[in-house]
C-alpha cells in the first residue's frame, strides 16, 4: 500500500516535472526560432518601427527667358497640418473658424485620410495665411495634433501670364501614382504646359532624411548621425526660348479677345511668344485648386483652360495660298508668268465669288498681294488634290508638329481618302477642291501649324521643330541645349524667293495688309479669313520681318473678329516692332561695342 | 555546551541553505533590476522606477531572511491568519481601492500601494494546505473536496469583482494543482479541471467549444459512471461556457479587448495586440547576442508601454539577445525543478510543508508561462507580472516570501519526526 502510494506520488512529481521542462523547451525553442531563425525579419520591423525616412521635397526647376530674365520661380508657403493620433475633433470649429473654410472641412479631409496611420500628419490646407501660422505658434499647447510645415509653391511674374505655356502643376493623381513610384500623395506635378513636357527635369530628384522616432512618433534624434541620409536635388531650370517682352506685347493685344499668337524665330524653330487667350491666372493653382475655380474655369463660355494655339483648329483662309503657290511653281504647273483671269469670281458648278471686285489678268506675284480668290481656284483644279495634299503635308499642315507641349491637335489636311472616307467614293465633287483654294472647307490648321508654316516659308523652307524650351542650366549655370529636329521642305530658293515677293507686296504694295507697314523695316506677310458658320469670321494674319533676312516670324488668330487685317495683323505688328526695337538696340550695342573696342585698339596704338 | 549543540546540528551549508534556489532567485532579481533600469531610464515618468525597486528588492530581501530564519513554528500558523486577512484586504479594496487600467485592485498607505491579490495568493496557499493535509480530511471524499473548492472560490470571487482575470486564472491553476498533489483521482481531478478547460475552448469560439463538449463527453464515457451522474457533469461543464459569457460580459472592455485579442492579436493593431506584437519585434531583433545593455531601440525608444512591467522579459530579449533569454529561462527552470525537488523531499514527512511549496511553484510557474509566454507569443496577452523580474513591490515581496518559506522548509527537513 505504502509502496503504491510512493509510485502516484512519483509519477505526479514527474508530471510536474515534464510540464515544467516540457514549458522550458518550447520556450527555447520559440526563441531560437525568433531571435535566431526569423531573426532578419524582426530587425527590419524593429528598424522600421524606430527608424522614420523623411523625404525631401527638392526645389522645382525655375523657368528663364531666353535673356535669363525669371519667369516662374519658387517661393515658400505654409501647410497646416494635422496629426490624428494626437488630434482633438473638439477643435474642428475652432480651426474652420481661423482658417475661414465652411464648417465639416476639417471632419471631410480627415475621414477622406482615415486609411492611413493615425501617426502620420495629414494636410488641411496649403498656402495657409501667416497670420493663422502664428495664432498655431502661440496656441501650440492648446492645439494638440496641430501643426505645419513650410512648401514651397510656384511663384509667376506679374508682368506675363503664360498660362497655357508655362501650364499648371497639380497633386498628383491616383493614376500618375500607379504609373510612377516616384511620387507619393500630395506630390505636385506638372499636368499641362511645358511644367508637363519637362516634368524629369524639373522635378529634380527627391531625398531622404532619416530620423529615430519614439513609440509615439515623435522624433529623437537622427538615425546614424545623418551618414545614411541623401540629399534631394534640386530640379533643372529651363531656358526658355520665350522673350519676355514680346510675350508681354502679345498678350496684352488679346486684351479682351479670344484667339492665339506663336512667333517663331524662323533660323532656330525656336518660339519667342506663345499665347493663347483668354488666359487663366497660374497663380489659382499654386496650392490645390478648389472646386469653385474648377467649376468656374470648366463653365466659362470663353474656355480659358484650352489652349487655342495649339488645340484650336480652323480653316486658314488665305493664308493657304502661299502654300498653293508654292507647290505650283515647283511642281512647274504654273511659272512666274503665267496669269490667271479674274472676273470677280470663278464658276465652277456654282458661281464662287472673289472680294474687291475684278482683278482682271494677273500672275502669282499679284495674285497673293491682292489675295485674288479666283485665281487659286483654278490653281488648285489645274494642281489636283493630290499634289495639294502633298505639299500642305511638307509645311506641317495635318499632322502634330512636335512642339515639346502635349496639348497638340493634328487638324485636318483634306485628302481623296479623307473625303471617300467622309463622304462615300462618290460622295464628293471637285468643288469641295476648290473651297480648299481659298483655305476654307475642311482643311482646318492650329495657329500654331500656321506660324511654323511661315517661319519655314521665312526661312526658305528649313527650320527646326517648333520649340518652347532652349536647353537647362548645368551645375555651372551653362546653358545646355535640347536638340530639336530639322525639318526640311527640300523648295527651291527660286520658288521661295516669288512667293516671299508676294508676301512683301501684301504688306508694301497695294496689297490686303498695308496697315502692318513698318517706317525702318520691310515686313512681309498673309491674311487670311476663316469662315464661321457659327458667327463671325475668324481672323488670321501671318508675317515675318525683315524681309530681307527674317529674323521672325509670326502667325496671329483671332476668333469672331472678322476681316485679317483689321483684326489680327495689329497684334503681329505689335510683337514684330517690339522685336525689331530689341534687335535694333542690341545691334547698336554690338556696333558700339566694336567701336569702342576699335577706339580702345587706336589708342593703344 | 554551545559548540556541542552546534554539531549535534551540524549541517552543510549547503545543507542548510539551498543555494541554487536562492542563488537563481538573487540572480534573477538582478537581470530583473538591470532590464528596469534600461526600460526606464530615460523615461520621462519612470525615470524613478529603478530606485523603488531597488528598495523593494532590498525590503524583500529582508523579509526572505526574516522568514529564512524564523523557527518552523511560524509558518505552521500562518494559514488561518494569513487567509483571513487576505480576504479582509480583498473586501477592502473593493470599497477603498485604487482603480488601475480598470481593475480596482490596489490599496493605498500612505505612499505606498499595494496590491491584495498579491498576498491573497500566498493565504489561499497557506490555508489550502493546511485544509488539505489534516489526517481527517480525506480526498476522495466529496464533502472535503466541496469544502477545499469553497476555500478557494471565495478569494477567486472577490478578485473576480475587482475585476483582474488574471490573477483569478492563477487561483484556479494553484487550486488544481494542489488537488492533484494531493493525490486527488484522476476522475475527480477530471471533474474539477473540465469546466476551466471548456470555458477556455469556449473564448475560441463555438467549434471549439463544441469539440471540447464532445471530448468531455467522451471522457464521461471512458470513465464509466452513472448515467445521471455524468449528465450532471456534462451540464455542469455545458453551463460553464454560458457563465463565462455572463462573466465576460461584466468585465471591463479592456479585458473583454485583452481576451480577444487572445484569440488574434493581429485584431487590434495598435491596441492590446499591439503590446504583443511589438514584444515580439523586441525579441526577435535581439538576436543571438542582443542589441547591448541600453542599446535597444525597441526598449529605448518605448515602443512597448509599460515595458518594466509585464514586458520586462523583452527587455532582456531585445538587449541581451538569445543567450540572455536562454540564460534566464534557465534560472528559472534552476527554481521550479528545486523547489519541486523540496516538495518531494518534505512529501512523507510533512505534507503541509510539501503542499505549501507545489503552491509556490504553481504560483510562480504559472506567472512565468503566461508572462513569458505573452511576450513571445505563444500565450494571450494577460496581465502577470514575471516574478522576480518584473517592476512592482507588492508581488516581489509576495515572491521572496514566498521563496523565503521554501527555503525556510528546506532548512529544517531534517527535524521532523
Amino acid at each position: 500500500m505504502t509502496f503504491s502510494a510512493n509510485t502516484d506520488s512519483e509519477l505526479r512529481q514527474r508530471i510536474i516535472y515534464f510540464i515544467v521542462v516540457g514549458f522550458i523547451c518550447l520556450f527555447s525553442i520559440q526563441l531560437f526560432n525568433m531571435q535566431i531563425f526569423k531573426n532578419e525579419i524582426y530587425n527590419e520591423k524593429s528598424a522600421e518601427n524606430s527608424i522614420k525616412g523623411i523625404v525631401q521635397i527638392p526645389l522645382r526647376g525655375v523657368f528663364y527667358d531666353r535673356n535669363y530674365k525669371l519667369l516662374v520661380a519658387n517661393k515658400p508657403s505654409f501647410t497646416l497640418l494635422v496629426t490624428p493620433s494626437h488630434y482633438d475633433r473638439k477643435l474642428d470649429k475652432l480651426i474652420e473658424n481661423v482658417l475661414g473654410v465652411e464648417p465639416g472641412f476639417i471632419g471631410k479631409i480627415l475621414s477622406k485620410n482615415s486609411i492611413y496611420s493615425k501617426y502620420i500628419p495629414i494636410r488641411i490646407q496649403r498656402d495657409v495665411d501667416f497670420k493663422v501660422i502664428a495664432w498655431v505658434e502661440e496656441n501650440s499647447e492648446k492645439l494638440p495634433g496641430v501643426s505645419y510645415t513650410v512648401e514651397l509653391e510656384r511663384a509667376y511674374q506679374d508682368s506675363i501670364k503664360g498660362s497655357h505655356l508655362f501650364g499648371y502643376i497639380k497633386e498628383v493623381g491616383k493614376k500618375q501614382l500607379d504609373e510612377d513610384n516616384y511620387y507619393d500623395m500630395g506630390d505636385f506635378i506638372g499636368y499641362t504646359g511645358i511644367e508637363k513636357t519637362y516634368e524629369k527635369y524639373l522635378r529634380g530628384q527627391k531625398g531622404m532624411k532619416y530620423i529615430l522616432v519614439d513609440s509615439k512618433r515623435k522624433e529623437i534624434g537622427r538615425f546614424n548621425g545623418g551618414a545614411d541620409d541623401k540629399n534631394s536635388i534640386k530640379g533643372d531650370d529651363l531656358v526658355l526660348t520665350i522673350d519676355e517682352d514680346l510675350q508681354r506685347i502679345a498678350e496684352n493685344g488679346f486684351e479682351g479677345k479670344s484667339g492665339a499668337l506663336v512667333a517663331i524665330e524662323p533660323k532656330t524653330g525656336e518660339i519667342l511668344a506663345f499665347v493663347s487667350a483668354p488666359q487663366y491666372n497660374l497663380n489659382d493653382f499654386t496650392t490645390v485648386t478648389s472646386k469653385d475655380i474648377w467649376s468656374e474655369l470648366n463653365n466659362d463660355p470663353s474656355k480659358p483652360l484650352f489652349n487655342r494655339a495649339t488645340q484650336s483648329i480652323n480653316p486658314p483662309g488665305s493664308t493657304i495660298k502661299i502654300m498653293e503657290a508654292i507647290a505650283a511653281l515647283e511642281e512647274g504647273i504654273i511659272t512666274p508668268q503665267t496669269t490667271f483671269y479674274c472676273g470677280g469670281g470663278f464658276y465652277f458648278g456654282r458661281f464662287f465669288k472673289c472680294h474687291g471686285g475684278n482683278h482682271g489678268s494677273l500672275n502669282v506675284v499679284h495674285a497673293i498681294e491682292h489675295s485674288c480668290n479666283s485665281f487659286f481656284y483654278q490653281l488648285i483644279l489645274k494642281m489636283g488634290l493630290e499634289k495639294w495634299n502633298e505639299y500642305g503635308r511638307k509645311f506641317g499642315f495635318g499632322q502634330k508638329t512636335g512642339i515639346d507641349l502635349s496639348e497638340e491637335k493634328a487638324g485636318i489636311l483634306p485628302s481623296a481618302e479623307y473625303y471617300d472616307k467622309r463622304y462615300g467614293k462618290n460622295g464628293w465633287t471637285k468643288g469641295f477642291i476648290v473651297s480648299l483654294g481659298i483655305g476654307q472647307g475642311e482643311l482646318s490648321v492650329t495657329p500654331l501649324q500656321l506660324a511654323n508654316y511661315v517661319s519655314l516659308v521665312a526661312n526658305n523652307g528649313r527650320s527646326f521643330t517648333p520649340h518652347l524650351v532652349k536647353g537647362y542650366l548645368d551645375d555651372n549655370k551653362k546653358l545646355v541645349p535640347f536638340k530639336f529636329p530639322e525639318v526640311d521642305t527640300k523648295i527651291s530658293q527660286k520658288t521661295m524667293d516669288i512667293v516671299k515677293e508676294g508676301m512683301f507686296l501684301v504688306v508694301n504694295g497695294s496689297g490686303t495688309a498695308t496697315s502692318v507697314r513698318l517706317p525702318d523695316v520691310h515686313v512681309a506677310g498673309k491674311t487670311g479669313t476663316a469662315q464661321n458658320p457659327h458667327g463671325k469670321d475668324h481672323a488670321w494674319f501671318m508675317g515675318f520681318a525683315p524681309y530681307e533676312d527674317p529674323k521672325i516670324a509670326v502667325a496671329a488668330f483671332v476668333e469672331n473678329a472678322g476681316f485679317g487685317a483689321t483684326w489680327a495683323a495689329p497684334i503681329a505688328k505689335a510683337v514684330i516692332q517690339e522685336y525689331m526695337k530689341k534687335l535694333k538696340i542690341s545691334q547698336k550695342n554690338n556696333i558700339q561695342q566694336s567701336e569702342e573696342n576699335v577706339i580702345s585698339a587706336s589708342l593703344k596704338n | 555546551m554551545l559548540f556541542q549543540r552546534r554539531s549535534r546540528i551540524d549541517y552543510q551549508f549547503e545543507d542548510r541553505f539551498d543555494i541554487l534556489l536562492v542563488g537563481s532567485v538573487f540572480l534573477l532579481v538582478v537581470l530583473g533590476l538591470m532590464a528596469i533600469y534600461s526600460s526606464t531610464l530615460n523615461h520621462p515618468t519612470a525615470g524613478g522606477n529603478f530606485q523603488k525597486q531597488l528598495f523593494s528588492a532590498i525590503i524583500s530581501f529582508v523579509v526572505f531572511l526574516i522568514i529564512y530564519f524564523s523557527p518552523q513554528r511560524v509558518i505552521n500558523l500562518l494559514p488561518v491568519p494569513s487567509y483571513l486577512f487576505s480576504l479582509i484586504f480583498l473586501v477592502a479594496v473593493l470599497f477603498i481601492g485604487r482603480r488601475v487600467y480598470g481593475s480596482k485592485s490596489w490599496m493605498d498607505f500612505g505612499s505606498i500601494g499595494f496590491q491584495p491579490s498579491e498576498f491573497a495568493k500566498i493565504g489561499l496557499i497557506f490555508l489550502l494546505s493546511y485544509f488539505l493535509s489534516r489526517d481527517k480530511t480525506n480526498i476522495e471524499s466529496f464533502k472535503d473536496i466541496l469544502i477545499a473548492l469553497v476555500i478557494s472560490t471565495i478569494p477567486i470571487l472577490l478578485i473576480l469583482l475587482e475585476p483582474d482575470v488574471g490573477t483569478t486564472f492563477v487561483f484556479v491553476v494553484i487550486v488544481l494543482m494542489l488537488l492533484f498533489w494531493k493525490g486527488i483521482s484522476l476522475f475527480k481531478l477530471f471533474i474539477v479541471l473540465s469546466p476551466p478547460v471548456v470555458v477556455l475552448a469556449y473564448m475560441f469560439g463555438t467549434v471549439s467549444f463544441i469539440i471540447a463538449l464532445l471530448l468531455v463527453a467522451l471522457a464521461l464515457f471512458y470513465f464509466k459512471k452513472n448515467l445521471f451522474f455524468s449528465a450532471s457533469i456534462f451540464v455542469i461543464n455545458l453551463s460553464a461556457g454560458f457563465f463565462f459569457q455572463y462573466v465576460f460580459n461584466i468585465l471591463s472592455p479592456h479585458q473583454q479587448k485583452r481576451i480577444l485579442t487572445f484569440i488574434d492579436p493581429n485584431m487590434d493593431p495598435l491596441g492590446s495586440g499591439y503590446n504583443a506584437i511589438q514584444a515580439k519585434v523586441a525579441i526577435g531583433s535581439g538576436g543571438f547576442l542582443g542589441k547591448g545593455f541600453m542599446a535597444g531601440h525597441q526598449t529605448q525608444l518605448r515602443f512597448i508601454p509599460e515595458q518594466w512591467t509585464d514586458f520586462i522579459y523583452c527587455v532582456i530579449g531585445e538587449e541581451f539577445g538569445f543567450i540572455g533569454s536562454i540564460i534566464t529561462l534557465s534560472l528559472f527552470l534552476v527554481v521550479f525543478l528545486r523547489l519541486l525537488k523540496i516538495s518531494s523531499l518534505v512529501k512523507d514527512k510533512n505534507e503541509f510543508h510539501s503542499l505549501v511549496i507545489i503552491g509556490i511553484l504553481t504560483l510562480l510557474f504559472f506567472h512565468f508561462i503566461v508572462n513569458v509566454g505573452m511576450t513571445i507569443g505563444i500565450m494571450p496577452v494577460i496581465g502577470l507580472p514575471l516574478p522576480f523580474l518584473s517592476y512592482g513591490g507588492s508581488s516581489l515581496l509576495a515572491d521572496m516570501f514566498l521563496i523565503g518559506v521554501a527555503a525556510n522548509i528546506y532548512k529544517n527537513r531534517k527535524q521532523y519526526a
